[in-house]
Parts: C-alpha cells; sequence; structure tokens
C-alpha cells in the first residue's frame, strides 16, 4: 500500500529520513558480514580489521535511529502505519545493531586464527555464510519495498538455514576430534558458525516486523526449524 | 449492550444532504468518539441523538434512531424528557447567568425532582463533586458561574448535565477551549462518567478520541466511514480514507 505524503512536509522528510537511516545501516550490515567470511576464509586480518573498525558505524546508527524514533514519538504522536513504521524501525535497528557485533566477533576470531583452514571447513562455512547474507540481503530489499511477501519467503527459508548451520556444525566437531593441536581453532569455528545461524535469526525477527509494519498483524505460527542441534556432539 | 441505535440515518439542511444513511451502533457505559474533518457531519449526527436539529428550522432528519429500544424520532416523543435522559455538554462552556447553585438546581428543579430544599441541596452537591469541582467551589455556591476560569465553567456545564440523571452524556468538543490541564481533568472526568453514563464525544484531537474513548467513528463528507474499536481505528484502521485522516495525509 502506497501511502500519500503527509500534509506537513517536514513530518514526511522525518520519516523518511528513518527508513534511510535503517536502509543505509542494513547495508552496512550486509557489507560486516559478508567480509568477516571472505576474511575467515581467506585468512585475510586486513579485512577481518576493517569489519571490526567499521561496527562503530552501525553502532551510531543505531543510536542516531534510536533518537530519531524518540523525537518522532515525542513530537508528532504518529498513529496506525506511521507508528508501525516507527516502532519496527527502533526494533529492526536492533536486530540489525547485533547481526554488526556478531560479524565483528566472527572477525575477532579470524584475527586469532593464523593458519588455512581445511578447504571442506571453508567450504561448509562459505556455504552458510552465502544463504545467511542471500537472506540478509533479500529481508532489505522486502524492507524497502515493503513486501510481506519477500519477508515471508525469508521467514520460511530459515528453516535450510538451520540445516546448513548444523552441518557445518558436524563438520566443525569433525575437525575438532580430528586432533588435539585443533582444539583452539575448532572452538572458534563452533562460536562462528553459531554467530552466523544467530545472524539468520536476526534475519527473520527482522522478516516478522516487516509483516508486521505492513499488516497490522503478527505473522502465525512457529517460526520454521530445521533439524535439531547438536548438543554434545551427539546428534 | 448497545444504548443508542441509529439506523440509516439520513440529514438535510434544505436542498443540502449533511448526512447518507448514518448507521451506528453505541454501546451502554463506554466513550464513543467522533471524529473527521470540518462540515464531516460528526456534529450533526451528535445532534440527532436527542433531537436539538429540531430546533433549525430547515433541517429534517430522516431515519430510526432507538434509544433504549425508543424511536426517538417519533411524533410523540416528548422532547424536553429526552433532553432530561440525554444531556448536552458544547465546545464553549455556557453557564447560566445565575449562581453557581442555581446553575446546577436549575434542571432538577424544572423536572421536579427534588421534594425540599434539602434534597435539592444534595443534588447540587452530588453533582459538583462526581464533576470533580465542588472542593473548588463550595464556598462560594451564591457566586456567578460566570466568574470561573474556562476549565471550571466546563466541568460546572458538566455538573449541570448530569444534575438531571441522563442516561447519555453528548459532548460536542468540551476541551477545545480549555487548556492541557483543564482538559486533562475533563479527560478523568470523562473515565469516571462512564461508569454511570454512555457518553458520545465528537473532538478534533486524534489523541483525545485515542485516549478516552473505547470505541472511534471516523465520519467524512456527510458518510460514516468507518467505526470501531478505538484501539483498532489508532493502530490499523481497515479503511485507506480512515488512515489517511489520522496519520495526517488528508486533502
Amino acid at each position: 500500500m502506497t501511502e500519500k505524503p503527509h500534509t506537513v512536509k517536514s513530518y514526511e522528510e522525518q520519516l523518511q529520513q528513518l527508513t534511510n537511516n535503517l536502509v543505509v545501516m542494513g547495508g552496512n550490515c550486509e557489507t560486516a558480514l559478508g567480509n568477516s567470511i571472505k576474511a575467515l576464509c581467506n585468512n585475510d586480518n586486513t579485512i577481518a580489521e576493517a569489519v571490526i573498525d567499521n561496527d562503530t558505524v552501525i553502532d551510531n546508527f543505531e543510536s542516531q535511529i534510536e533518537q530519531e524514533v524518540v523525537d518522532l514519538i515525542a513530537l508528532r504522536q504518529p498513529m496506525a502505519i506511521d507508528l508501525r513504521e516507527t516502532v519496527t524501525a527502533l526494533k529492526i535497528s536492533s536486530d540489525l545493531e547485533r547481526v554488526g557485533d556478531l560479524a565483528k566477533n566472527i572477525s575477532k576470531r579470524t584475527k586469532l586464527i593464523n593458519n588455512n583452514l581445511p578447504d571442506n571447513l571453508t567450504q561448509s562455512i562459505e556455504r552458510v555464510g552465502a544463504i545467511v547474507q542471500k537472506q540478509l540481503k533479500l529481508v532489505l530489499d522486502a524492507y524497502t519495498n515493503r513486501s510481506p511477501e519477500i519477508a515471508v519467503d525469508v521467514w520460511e527459508k530459515d528453516e535450510e538455514v538451520d540445516n546448513l548451520t548444523n552441518l557445518c556444525m558436524e563438520e566443525v566437531i569433525k575437525y575438532l576430534k580430528s586432533g588435539k593441536e585443533n582444539v583452539e581453532y575448532g572452538s572458534h569455528l563452533l562460536f562462528v558458525t553459531k554467530n552466523i545461524e544467530r545472524i539468520g535469526d536476526h534475519v527473520t525477527n527482522i522478516a516478522e516486523q516487516i509483516y508486521f509494519l505492513v499488516n497490522g498483524s503478527y505473522l502465525e505460527g512457529d517460526r520454521p526449524k530445521g533439524s535439531q542441534p547438536i548438543v554434545n556432539g551427539e546428534k | 449492550m448497545n444504548k443508542i441505535e441509529a439506523k440509516k440515518v439520513n440529514v438535510f439542511y434544505g436542498d443540502k444532504q449533511a448526512l447518507f444513511d448514518i448507521n451506528m451502533d453505541i454501546p451502554e457505559r463506554q466513550v464513543t468518539a467522533l471524529i473527521g474533518p470540518s462540515g464531516c457531519g460528526k456534529s450533526t449526527f451528535l445532534r440527532c441523538l436527542n433531537r436539538m436539529n429540531d430546533v433549525i428550522e430547515i433541517c429534517k432528519v430522516e431515519g430510526e434512531i432507538k434509544i433504549n429500544d425508543y424511536d426517538i424520532n417519533q411524533k410523540s416523543t416528548d422532547v424536553v424528557r429526552l433532553r432530561e435522559k440525554i444531556g448536552m455538554v458544547f465546545q464553549k462552556p455556557n453557564p447560566f447567568p445565575k449562581t453557581l447553585y442555581e446553575n446546577i438546581s436549575y434542571g432538577p428543579e424544572i423536572h421536579g425532582m427534588a421534594q425540599s430544599k434539602d434534597e435539592l441541596d444534595q443534588i447540587v452537591e452530588d453533582s459538583l463533586k462526581k464533576a470533580a469541582l465542588w472542593n473548588e467551589v463550595k464556598d462560594r455556591l451564591n457566586e456567578p458561574g460566570t466568574g470561573l476560569s474556562g476549565g471550571q465553567q466546563q466541568r460546572l456545564c458538566i455538573a449541570r448535565a448530569i444534575s438531571v440523571k441522563p442516561e447519555v452524556i453528548l459532548m460536542d468538543e468540551p476541551c477545545s477551549a480549555l487548556d492541557p490541564i483543564a482538559t486533562a481533568q475533563i479527560e478523568e472526568l470523562i473515565d469516571e462518567l462512564k461508569k454511570e453514563h454512555t457518553i458520545v464525544i465528537v473532538t478534533h484531537s486524534m489523541s483525545q478520541a485515542a485516549r478516552v474513548s473505547q470505541q472511534t467513528g471516523f465520519f467524512h463528507l456527510g458518510k460514516l466511514i468507518e467505526v470501531g474499536s478505538t484501539d483498532k481505528i489508532f493502530k490499523n484502521p481497515n479503511q485507506q480514507q480512515t488512515q489517511d485522516y489520522i496519520t495526517g495525509r488528508f486533502g
């Protein structure tokens, strides 16, 4: 539903600014996630460093958006669609900030891994990383286009993310089991895998917010879950 | 339970039609807010509910308005008794140019509601207490009502309206001439009054409608575009026109 512009132009501009900031913040998160995986798989500390540094930009966007939301609520008292725009912007920015943190954490761990990792591991991580990146891109498209359909697609695809994460976990556990010398890097990789999965979860949270933003109702039913996660190395 | 049921209400001012086929149920002991841009017909509709449009010569009301299942538009309706049951508070406080006491006692007296001076005193006190004005005026009941502040005058008018124990209170922009504190006092009063009375309020303040009412109706160009729970109307209305209006995208 395309809305008519507000009678008060400055209000319209404020809401537009909020959306723009969120889109740019999302773009930064996409880059951070992509680069963090690239840095890990290519053992590239320069890129990892850049991801860590750039996290401040993402954090600043969150503060900026929070401030704008508080201003809108205090000074404009938004209603209906405008209220949903405002409230969901706050929630989405908080999810995106976590995405940035998790990518940063992947990069911090990358800096602690000094050797090239086995190909099968990097491929596994790249595979799950790629699908989560695609999910993040799609959910940001859904936000830009106010498309609940794309949001629902993303939400439903989280199951695939879970399944790939579990496969990746199995690879990492195999690596851990194959020798004591692998314990340190393997442990980092467990966290890396978990971080990627958590990013996937934040993406589905955002998808739910977009659905609410457009429809004013909540996505019903439980989020699709993939295969059971591995506990203590056993399925 | 519905206190008022309006069916296919059409109102004409001469040749000009002001309301078109309005169907609206007004639940008992709740606050119903009527919102919409100027000239949309919300006040005209409010005035239908106690036949205030009768006093406008060129005004013609068609359709059925049932209060307690009784169609008030019947010829046999005693309009004075009707307005005893359905009180009204206007935009601008309009106390009588009489004492505070007389402002309240007038209604109960002409309706023969008090058998003695003591009874009348009690009605005056109760009404002023219900209107949250008693403490401010109890020592100067013989002073003129017009000497009060705007907010106090409006509460005096509410006290006057409730002195005859109406079942319904109609309020036509009761806070538009008041400051935020006086407005908050009236809103608090509305919250209290709804325990015993059914209230219909016309307001231009969207936030006031959201704060005080449980049901909201949105009027535009003489039509009732949407009516529903206040919660729904302000969070996620069904009609695009309603959303455009409440979010300031109109015109």
